[in-house]
């Protein structure tokens, strides 16, 4: 594979072009699904190929799976062509000057997944999948194991060498129950398939999903006889799972600086935290500190380079409350003066790098939970998510969680279902008054976020602690 | 890169020969993207990516395992095959597995497959968005955004029971958005097209219907929250019907309680004029004749004159009922997203868009959706917002642009309280999976508007 790399890197240098970099990899995946006490899905996917970015009067990207020396020959020169065409409507590109590595980066792990007993991961699963059944109003009852393994290979016509390889695990459970009249969802430890980490088989088996299954699957029977979900204006906090997604659609999206640029207008939208809101926008209250990550230990967004060869580094985006940093590629950079996050990321060997979230973390503050909730007199823990949606510009969002539970004077009273919430981005986070600490904070994975065309799918992360927000209207819509 | 029809022919022959399993499947997928995106009036981001999906699916009695690689070389085929088998000897047996599906033989259906699509190259791509680059600006709006994306599909699937099929077929999209800046306001606007003949784009319409809803979406103004008439154009017909498919369609979600359609069959629940049906033979439609088992796509009936008629079913939920065949619905496997309609259409109507307006006091037109999703799925609650041009309508004329709206309605009782529906429908790419939705524009009455935002 590297020698592939060598040779394509040799001949993009013969070629006269501004810039050209080629991107091998080697990802293999392992999926179980078990349903139902029988597995719904076990299989194991390897795929291999590269893709070359060129710059020849415009960009221009090129990708495939023939790995021989003839087939990079024509993928060089299908991308070659293909930045010649782009020239016709292109203005100069230039990249940000960054330092370039010759370097080796591997997820730390202690047990790889892929070499645990195929045998012992499913009677696991069959296990737990027996746990959760409890009660016949849960029609469905569903439990997964996923790995994926990624071997990359980088190397660019300015000197650029980088190996990685990059592991991540996870899994979860849920339930979907109905009574006839209503149909409800449970999931442990979050929707999606559960949690992810850039760890080994040990994150899995230390998500114990055996000891969560039936609590999990109780409480999906429970929100059939729950309250419906109040109207109108309260206090709510979110549980970890939530907030990760409340960063992830109202910091991480609006704050990738190719969004804010417009190049995504057509399809993922624009942002509201435009290049003249840096530095002056205040997004949240003063306790509000959110920093791209992919250092982070475990995140599911982390790694050693980023696609263009960035080194991952801590950047800050919301400090102390106001908007100062961006998620920023080489060419973003040079465009706003900005500094280069290392957040450039292709969804497999196929795909176009793109400004693609790493690990989005909410700093922990200096309360507890049980303080938070102590303190408010009426107010819904919101957790799990169900229902997800946002402007093009990342400012209405509304989100609706599996469960809440009611907050009165000071105790948590009731479970409550169908608990939705809505808002303006910059006011919600401008009413957060009160952050969880560190001993609360988690670093949940989100492994499905959409962006780009042809549409890709990346793996991110989200650290953060419970936290509480002022007046936020709850309760949407007609029930 | 190899991948005929006959290698595939040839790979499959063999791995069905070498295999131990009792039934064994082989499924190759490829195809050929290439895709123009311009921005800020640019072309910025400009690719073509090719590959191939071999995947196995191995069965010993009830129990199945699958592998796939993207290298069709001998070894890593036969390392793939061997994956499966193994996969499948540990395996739990599913006594819901019937078997993979046995050849069904039916008419030779139409090959959506044209050269001139096929063969679109980056050049007369980047000519036609620098020609939409220029018209904009020829207009006073100086920041256009979109993609030119044209591909080539190919599916071959064999089976030991004798299913042997091979098809392709190509598409074309065209999105314009066009942003019109006047006096730090802004104006949204969208237009696009999708055929499987590129040379159906008409890139100068579509650019200038964006270019012109730009120019028309100066100066947007708030409305108060609640029930409004809506004039809904195809792209925001297509979204709720895409979420109505994924809500409710499937033959899964119903055996699973998760569907809208649960005991309701024979019922009338929509308005008499609805008729949903997915079928990859209609003319205005694009895609495989058969499905990612082999098996041929009927024409399903899913909302028929209003009533809860039928739902797609897949090999694996087909033997979950008694007498129940397959509708050639499946996706590749295994899936749990199958079986899902991937080539849905809804009948038109006799109001042209223009008549809807024209007999609507009070009511809101809009272009399309952003970030629609389920609130709750059994009920059919969904919300989203509008996007690229929302206008108020008022006695019967666009009165002027209105700032994006946040819905949170019931689909259902939406599709009941159906004022008009449009008498031309329009061809829709998905996206996410190579699935085509053909819509037309419908008016809807106490549509529920539940937010606004600050564009």
């Amino acid at each position: 594979m590297r020698e592939l790399v060598e040779f394509g890197i040799d001949e993009l240098k013969k070629k006269d072009i501004q810039y050209g970099d080629i991107r091998l990899s080697e990802i293999n995946t392992e999926v179980i699904n078990v349903k139902n006490g029988t597995v719904e899905a076990i299989k194991s996917s390897e795929s291999k190929g590269y893709g070359i970015r060129i710059i020849d009067g415009g960009w221009g990207f090129a990708s495939s799976a023939d790995l021989s020396e003839r087939g990079i020959e024509e993928t060089i020169k299908r991308a070659r062509k293909i930045a010649r065409a782009s020239s016709k409507a292109s203005d100069s590109i230039d990249l940000k000057e960054v330092e370039i590595h010759q370097d080796n980066y591997t997820t730390p792990y202690k047990k790889d997944p892929f070499k645990v007993e195929l045998e012992e991961k499913l009677d696991y699963l069959m296990e737990v999948n027996e746990r959760m059944d409890i009660d016949e109003r849960i029609k469905v009852r569903k439990c997964n194991f996923n790995a994926w393994k990624t071997k990359k290979f980088f190397a660019s016509t300015e000197g650029a060498k980088i190996e990685q390889e990059l592991l991540k695990t996870g899994g979860g459970l849920d339930v979907n129950v109905s009574d006839g009249e209503d149909t409800q969802k449970r999931s442990y430890p979050n929707s999606f398939g559960g949690d992810f980490n850039s760890k080994g088989y040990e994150f899995f088996e230390k998500l114990e999903l055996l000891e969560h299954a039936e609590e999990t699957a109780q409480e999906g029977v429970d929100l059939l006889d729950a309250e419906q979900c109040p109207e109108g204006e309260m206090d709510i906090i979110l549980n970890t799972n939530q907030l990760a997604l409340q960063v992830h659609e109202s910091c991480g999206h609006p704050t990738e600086l190719d969004r804010a640029l417009g190049t995504e207008a057509s399809y993922a939208g624009t942002s509201f935290m435009t290049p003249d809101k840096l530095g002056e926008l205040q997004y949240g209250s003063d306790i509000v500190n959110i920093v791209s990550d992919p250092t982070a230990e475990g995140g599911l967004g982390t790694f050693g380079y980023d696609d263009e060869g960035v080194k991952a580094k801590k950047v800050d985006l919301i400090k102390d409350g106001m908007f100062v940093g961006y998620q920023a590629s080489r060419e973003g950079a040079v465009k706003v003066g900005t500094e280069v996050s290392g957040s450039m990321r292709a969804d497999g060997w196929k795909n176009l790098p793109l400004v693609r979230m790493t690990n989005i973390n909410l700093e922990p503050g200096d309360w507890s939970k049980k303080e938070i909730i102590e303190e408010t007199d009426e107010g819904i823990i919101f957790d799990g998510i169900k229902s997800w949606s946002i402007d093009d510009k990342r400012l209405n969002f509304q989100f609706g969680t599996e469960a809440g539970y009611l907050v009165e004077d000071g105790e948590v009273t009731k479970l409550i279902k169908n608990p939705t919430y809505t808002g303006i981005t910059y006011e919600f986070w401008r009413n957060c008054d009160a952050i969880a600490g560190k001993e609360e904070w988690i670093l949940h994975g989100v492994p499905n976020c959409g962006k780009g065309e042809p549409p890709q799918t990346m793996q991110v992360g989200h650290g953060c602690a419970p936290s509480r927000f002022r007046d936020i209207r709850v309760g949407v819509g007609k029930w | 890169m190899v991948g005929s029809e006959e290698d595939f022919v040839r790979i499959s022959d063999k791995m069905i020969k070498q295999s131990d399993a009792d039934e064994i499947e082989i499924r190759i997928i490829k195809s050929d993207t290439a895709l123009t995106r311009y921005a800020n009036s640019q072309i910025h981001q400009n690719i073509g990516q090719e590959d191939v999906d071999i995947s196995i699916r191995a069965v010993f009695g009830k129990k199945t395992g699958a592998a796939s690689t993207n290298s069709l070389e001998e070894r890593s085929v036969k390392d793939c095959l061997s994956k499966a088998e193994t996969i499948a000897k540990n395996q739990k047996s599913d006594p819901d597995f019937k078997g993979l599906p046995e050849p069904k033989e039916g008419k030779k259906p139409r090959e959506h497959y044209v050269e001139d699509t096929a063969k679109f190259t980056p050049d007369e791509r980047a000519d036609k968005v620098k020609e939409i680059i220029e018209m904009a600006r020829d207009e006073g709006v100086d920041r256009v955004y979109g993609a030119f994306q044209t591909e080539v599909q190919n599916l071959f699937i064999a089976n030991s029971h004798g299913v042997k099929k091979f098809s392709r077929f190509t598409s074309a999209n065209l999105t314009t958005t066009a942003i019109a800046d006047w006096d730090n306001d802004q104006g949204f606007g969208w237009s696009e097209s999708c055929s499987s003949d590129v040379r159906d784009i008409d890139h100068m319409k579509v650019g200038k219907t964006a270019i012109e809803k730009g120019l028309n979406n100066l100066n947007t103004k708030k409305i108060d929250l609640g029930e409004y008439d809506v004039v809904l154009e195809p792209l925001a017909v297509q979204s709720v019907l895409m979420y109505m498919d994924m809500m409710g369609f499937s033959a899964k979600k119903v055996q699973e309680e998760r569907s809208f359609m649960k005991g309701k069959f024979g019922e009338q629940i929509m308005d008499e004029r609805v008729n949903i049906y997915d079928d990859v033979s209609d003319p205005d439609m694009i895609g495989y004749p058969f499905d990612y088992e082999g098996v041929t796509k009927d024409k399903v009936e899913i909302i028929k004159d209003g009533v809860a008629n039928e739902v797609v079913y897949d090999s694996y939920t087909a033997g979950r009922e008694e007498d129940k065949e397959s509708t050639g619905h499946a996706l590749p496997m295994p899936n749990p997203m199958s079986p899902l309609a991937m080539n849905l259409l809804m009948d038109t109507g006799d109001y042209s868009q223009e008549e809807m307006i024209e007999e609507t006091d009070k009511g809101i037109l809009v272009t399309r959706f952003n970030y629609c999703r389920p609130v709750h799925p059994v009920k059919g609650i969904l919300t989203g917002l509008t996007r690229d041009g929302t206008w108020l309508i008022e006695d019967g004329e666009i009165k002027h642009p209105l700032k994006n709206l946040r819905f949170t309605q019931n689909l259902i009782e939406a599709f009941n309280n159906i004022e008009a529906i449009g008498k031309k429908r329009k061809l829709f790419a998905m996206g996410f999976y190579p699935a085509y939705f053909a819509a037309p524009a419908m008016k809807i009455k106490d549509f529920n508007f539940t937010g606004t935002t600050e564009f």
